[in-house]
């Protein structure tokens, strides 16, 4: 199922990408992954989203927590809060909350986001705040060289499981479906392209998008995620999906051990500062307050 | 017991069950106070409880002197529920009145009538309480508002106040409501017109009926939630907790007309992480917790400190550790105010010591966050959070904030989010300013904000020395002396609400001839301690009282001075009682040096 | 350890303080509960009249100061009215609906104020001398130099008549059958005394009846005596000093003897045995006589008082019911009477 990609030559590539402008959101840092890593293709894909929807440098803001993925806003050329291990959902409600004109983007790693920051998520979810929320999924914790994580597959050996894994595995697209995010996909590192239209796609639209990422680590995880069983793994969602039927979502996301790639489930509700501002207007016409 | 001051001093405590309207008619006397002129201190106690069942008591201090506490003796009780009211006979000073219902429709057991427990050097004034409701209304429900009555007739009160502050309390609901009350009201004024006056509580005239209607009655969380709101707060994160829920529920009902923006979060975690995010994105954010809110906070207090993000966290205090005691007064959450988090993670203090105090701190809270880009926490307890006072705001607001300055960068020049300068002090810029962008982290980090441990050396000292200044801070009280000036026998060391009693302490020593200063210090960190150490210098004792078991606040001063201090802790949920400082004033001044360096207070007694 | 006795006594004048005072001394652990209908602790009532004289702080009033019942642990309970006694159960209720239980209750609820008959719908437009706050409001609504009516004329009226003509009011005094009370005189006494009255500055009306009583005009007097003849007599401030009746009401369930006070025996023990009774509430048996007698008087009654609380815990004494009653003239033409001396 790999993308099929004609044979191209550096020069006419260098001129392709720089005329396209995306380059510019780099910074200077370079990423500091593991060579291979599939992290690397969410550094192209996001500057390739940000510059497609047209968002300045200045007006973007890039939130993570910690750990590999996390490493993230060090290697583009926007605002960026390199937080706390788990906490990428609140503050970047926070700056939204605080900006509306900013485009907040929180990336961050399967532990991050489903151990110690999975009390966070239904609720950024719920309340449907105007954030993205990518979470890079490699099935392990990487940083902290390869503890098993809450998406580690059962029967994987890693330094803190070495009598084998048998904890059941969180299964993040049916949380996050029942959270009623309100954008909802899933892509993967190994298909570039999709992987910056997915990222396009969330950004765009409005109220929380939650991205998942398929990404292998290709330093701890010799047997599981690799690229090599993820490529023969991944599979497209099928086209006549009806992204409005959230029990249709469930089907295809509990359809397969691998669910497919491909947006789930669309729905257009207030936001949190929609809902924000509607408040400031009941306060308005309520009768004053005594000290 | 306290020394009488000349003019009026009068302590009411009014004790009620839930649902007697005791918290209600306290209210319309601190207000009708107020209005009349005098300084308000008031503390309300509600019971944990839920509806029904549990024990109120509304305590308002009125004076045409400012006080600075409570007094341990109140001058008059009124009871609206004998059972919960008994336990507080006690507290009534000799001579003064105990107000109680004499027409109960009730059967008593022996002892359950409140008449049975008043001693005899109290004035008991048995009266209908109820009836006069129900003939006044056709209801009992204006029990409490009868009962006020009285006590506004017994102590020659003027009514057009009470009638006034009657009418605004309950301007939200039917006319009829205030016309009830205002009936049952005069009833009881009436009642009171016919007994004859035994006690010598006695109310005088204001001195300055002026100021009456200027002066706003507040708590320190209604202070904290105002000056908040003066200083243009932006948005509020929290999640409720006691005693700090009604700087929260005063934000939400507030802040989304001024369009600010409340949220209530799902933990303390995403509070302060959704305070600090607002507070990088420009915005001025502030959260409120209470001790076990901090304490999952702390993490994030590091984070702010590490990444020079400014916001303002308010921390009002309950009794700990753990879950504690939710609804007592305790002072021993200093330590991880000050310290709490990881590593050298230095930030501002500020313990206001009375309402007004806390209205100006909150005030100024941001703008000091701002200068030195730090979180700032305004450290309070339930005792100030909960107890009201009168407090004159200035007609013109000052502290609206002041138009934000973007970094200027030359050409060519890179922009250093943390540039080491000679204040510590680097450019700040915030999302959406064009050129700057840079990212902030929680690692040890360079100038340009990049990961690094190379200047983790430069930049702990940085962020230390930045904060410096800040215990000269324009504008705000960072420390004060009072009382004696030169040698002084003792010296009292004070933070927090304890500082009323200390203060009271100080006026009643001065009366008994003993040479004594007392210092309230209101920056705890970083320490004002040049003037500590001044003020020490000039002191024979240095007595350190507060509401912790370890002497927190004593540990901070004699590490930061290198002297040692008297200890004089207390953890019975209870305020300091200015008898119990006194005494221990005495017990330095009677003792041979070397001073003895701690004493506590337990259930059964003091401890040295 | 059986549980101490409780004593509750009902009254806190003299008879009833008096008593408090022996059962602590007798028994260091019992309970003692005094109710009583006033508002201050215990006072010595014949200084009333002081008021007069400036003395009007009811603290300087006081007999002991309010720590006493503190350190004797007595339970002073104030604005308590009884007006049920269980003699067989053995509790009282109170006004404001609480029951007390006791072991012995001594009835010590002395008298109040008679009225003639004809003139008890009056009682408001009166002020009584009863207590402090009886005699403050006099004090209050007596203007300087004002003129005080006296109906009736009792020992204690007389008290304060002096008292008043003294301090430079005018008093007038009708008479009653009760003038002199509790002293029972000869006319010729009688007429002796109340010559020693005018003498001293009282205008005496002797011989006719008080009818009516009203309050005055706003311009012109506050009170109007009208008498029998149709006379009428302007005051301020009219006084009945008519004697006391006992108050016994709130007994009247109690299943004791009752004439017009309570019955007791010499030993003050009245029919039922856990019920004793002192002061002017009671009506003392008079072996000699073979009637039941009043005894009024300060002394008395304290005597009184001491005497049925040492009974009440095991001593068997009686009260000797001779005692001295006395009014006459000295050299001088002061009146001079046993019920005056304390
Ligand atoms: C103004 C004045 C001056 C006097 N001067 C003199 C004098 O100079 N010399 C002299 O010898 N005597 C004098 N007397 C009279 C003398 O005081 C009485 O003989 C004496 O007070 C009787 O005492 P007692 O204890 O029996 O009752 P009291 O003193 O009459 O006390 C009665 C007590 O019973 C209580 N009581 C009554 N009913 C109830 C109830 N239902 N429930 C609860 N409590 C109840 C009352 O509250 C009160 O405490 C004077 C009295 C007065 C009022
Ligand atoms: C409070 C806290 N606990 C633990 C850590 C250590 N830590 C850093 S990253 C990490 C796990 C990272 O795993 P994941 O989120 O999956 O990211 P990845 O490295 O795999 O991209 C841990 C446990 C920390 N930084 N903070
Ligand atoms: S450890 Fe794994 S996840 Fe981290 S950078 Fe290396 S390959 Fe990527
Ligand atoms: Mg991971």
């Amino acid at each position: 199922m790999n993308e099929h990609v004609n044979p191209v030559y550096l020069e006419d590539k260098l001129d392709e990408i720089r005329a396209d402008g995306h380059l510019s959101y780099r910074s200077k840092s370079l990423p500091t992954w593991c060579p291979g890593c599939g992290y690397f293709s969410m550094q192209e894909g996001l500057t390739i989203a940000l510059n497609r929807l047209g968002i300045a440098k200045e007006n973007a803001v890039v939130v993570s927590g910690i750990g590999c993925a996390s490493r993230f806003p060090f290697f583009v050329d926007t605002y960026g809060f390199h937080t706390l291990h788990g906490r990428t959902m609140p503050v970047a409600t926070g700056i939204k909350i605080a900006n509306d004109a900013l485009s907040v983007v929180a990336i961050g790693g399967d532990g991050d986001a489903f151990a110690i920051g999975g009390g966070h998520i239904p609720h950024a979810a719920r309340r449907n705040v105007d954030i993205t929320y990518m979470v890079f999924d490699n099935g392990i914790y990487g940083l902290t060289k390869g503890q098993t994580s809450p998406t580690t597959a059962q029967g994987f050996k890693s330094k803190t499981t070495p009598y084998e894994n048998l904890d059941m595995p969180l299964h993040p697209l049916m949380m996050l479906l029942s959270y009623r995010a309100s954008w909802i996909g899933q892509a993967y590192a190994g298909r570039p392209h999709h992987l910056a239209e997915m990222m396009t796609q969330a950004i765009a639209h409005k109220g929380f998008s939650y991205l998942h990422i398929l990404s292998p680590c290709v330093t701890f995880d010799k047997t599981d995620r690799t690229y090599g069983k993820l490529n023969m793994q991944v599979h497209d969602l099928s086209e006549d999906h009806d992204t409005s039927d959230l029990i249709a979502a469930m089907q295809q996301a509990s359809a397969a051990e691998i669910p497919a790639l491909g947006v789930y489930y669309v729905e257009d509700r207030p936001t949190l500062s929609e809902e924000m501002d509607e408040i400031s207007r009941r306060a308005r016409n309520a009768p004053p307050i005594a000290e | 017991m306290e020394q009488p001051r000349v003019g009026t001093d009068i302590q009411f405590a009014i004790c009620g069950s839930a649902g007697d309207g005791t918290i209600a008619a306290g209210d319309i006397m601190k207000r009708a106070a107020a209005l009349m002129g005098f300084k308000v201190i008031a503390f309300d106690i509600y019971p944990p409880e839920i509806r029904g069942f549990g024990k109120c008591i509304s305590r308002i201090r009125i004076s045409d002197a400012q006080t600075y506490s409570l007094k341990r003796h109140s001058d008059v009780l009124i009871s609206l529920n004998d059972a919960h009211a008994i336990p507080h006979v006690g507290e009534v000073r000799d001579f003064g009145a105990v107000l109680f219902e004499d027409n109960s429709i009730a059967e008593l057991p022996e002892g359950g009538h409140i008449s049975a427990h008043i001693r005899a050097a109290q004035v008991p004034y048995g009266f209908g309480i109820r009836e006069i409701s129900e003939k006044a209304t056709g209801l009992a429900r204006s029990r409490n508002i009868a009962a006020l009555g009285y006590a506004a007739g017994l102590f020659n009160m003027p009514p057009g106040i009470f009638h006034q502050i009657i009418a605004e309390k309950f301007a939200k609901k039917p006319r009829a409501v205030t016309e009830d009350n205002t009936r049952a009201f005069d009833a009881g004024v009436e009642a009171a017109a016919r007994v004859f006056k035994l006690d010598d509580v006695s109310v005088g005239r204001p001195l300055s009926a002026a100021s009456g209607a200027d002066a706003v009655m507040m708590t320190g969380n209604g202070a904290i939630a105002r000056g908040f709101l003066e200083a243009g707060i932006q948005a509020y994160f929290g999640y409720p907790i006691t005693p700090a829920s009604s700087i929260m529920e005063r934000m939400a009902a507030a802040l989304p007309r001024e369009g600010g923006r409340f949220l209530q979060t799902e933990d303390e975690i995403s509070a302060i992480a959704a305070t600090l995010g607002a507070g990088y994105a420009g915005a001025r954010a502030a959260t409120a917790t209470s001790g076990p809110g901090l304490a999952l906070m702390t993490e994030m207090m590091g984070l702010g400190v590490m990444a020079e993000v400014p916001f303002v966290v308010a921390v009002s205090q309950r009794g700990g550790p753990s879950t504690g005691l939710p609804t007592k007064t305790e002072q021993s959450d200093l330590n991880l105010a000050v310290y709490g988090g990881s590593g050298d993670a230095q930030r501002i203090v500020l313990a206001p010591t009375n309402v007004e105090g806390c209205y100006r701190c909150a005030g100024m809270a941001f703008e000091i966050a701002e200068t030195y880009q730090t979180p700032v926490v305004l450290l309070v307890d339930l005792y100030l959070s909960n107890r009201f006072e009168t407090v004159i705001p200035p007609r013109k607001n000052i502290f609206a904030p002041k138009p934000r300055k973007t970094p200027k960068m030359g050409k060519g020049e890179e922009y250093q989010r943390f540039r080491l300068t000679e204040s510590g002090v680097s450019p700040r810029s915030i999302p959406g300013e064009a050129g700057l962008t840079h990212t902030v982290t929680g690692l040890e980090h360079d100038e340009i904000g990049h990961p690094s441990d190379r200047l983790h050396n430069e930049m702990n000292a940085k962020r230390h020395h930045k904060l410096l200044p800040a215990t000269h801070f324009p504008g705000l009280t960072t420390q004060k002396r009072f009382g004696d000036s030169g040698k002084v026998d003792v010296g009292l060391l004070g933070w927090g609400s304890t500082f009323g009693e200390i203060l009271e302490t100080l006026y009643t020593a001065q009366g008994q001839d003993i040479r004594v200063a007392v210092m309230k210090v209101v920056m705890l960190s970083p320490l004002p301690v040049d003037e500590i150490a001044a003020f020490m210098d000039d002191c024979t004792h240095v007595l350190v009282p507060e509401l912790n078991f370890e002497g927190q606040f004593a540990n901070m001063i004699s590490g930061a001075t290198g002297r040692p201090v008297t200890r004089l802790t207390q953890t019975t949920g209870a305020p300091m009682l200015v008898d119990d400082i006194l005494a221990e004033l005495h017990r330095l001044i009677d003792s041979p040096a070397p001073p003895p360096t701690s004493s506590h207070r337990t259930a059964e007694g003091v401890r040295a | 350890m059986a549980s101490p006795l409780h004593h509750v006594i009902i009254g806190s004048g003299s008879a009833g303080f008096g008593a408090a005072v022996t059962l602590r001394k007798g028994d260091p652990d019992c309970r003692i509960s005094m109710m009583t209908m006033d508002s201050l602790p215990f006072y010595n009532r014949y200084d009333l009249p002081q008021i007069f004289q400036g003395r009007s702080d009811w603290r300087d009033m006081l007999a002991v100061p309010p720590t006493f019942f503190d350190e004797n642990r007595i339970t002073l309970r104030r604005h308590n009215r009884v007006v049920e006694v269980d003699g067989v159960a053995r509790r009282i209720r109170l006004a404001h609906q609480e029951t007390v239980g006791f072991d012995t209750l001594l009835v010590c609820s002395g008298g109040r104020a008679y009225v003639p008959e004809n003139l008890t719908d009056k009682l408001p437009l009166m002020h009584g001398m009863g207590s402090y706050e009886a005699v403050m409001r006099l004090y209050r609504d007596l203007p300087q130099g004002g003129h005080a009516i006296f109906i009736g004329g009792d020992m204690i009226g007389i008290d304060l008549m002096l008292m008043l003509v003294k301090t430079g009011y005018s008093v007038t005094l009708i008479t009653t059958p009760q003038t002199l009370w509790p002293h029972e005189v000869s006319d010729e006494k009688r007429g002796k005394i109340l010559a020693a009255l005018a003498d001293k500055g009282v205008t005496v009306v002797d011989s006719a009846r008080p009818v009516g009583i009203d309050a005055g005009s706003d311009q012109g007097a506050a009170r109007v005596v009208t008498l029998e003849d149709g006379t009428e007599i302007n005051g301020d401030v009219v006084v009945p000093a008519c004697g006391l009746v006992a108050s016994v009401e709130f007994m009247l369930r109690a299943g004791v003897d009752i004439e017009r006070g309570l019955l007791v025996n010499p030993e003050l023990g009245t029919s039922n045995e856990a019920i004793w009774a002192a002061g002017d509430v009671c009506q003392i048996w008079n072996d000699e006589d073979k009637v039941y007698q009043f005894c009024h008087g300060w002394k008395n009654v304290r005597i009184m008082g001491e005497l049925a609380a040492g009974n009440m815990q095991g001593t068997h004494r009686d009260f000797d019911v001779r005692v001295e009653d006395r009014i006459d003239l000295d050299e001088a033409g002061n009146i001079v009477s046993t019920f005056w001396e304390h």
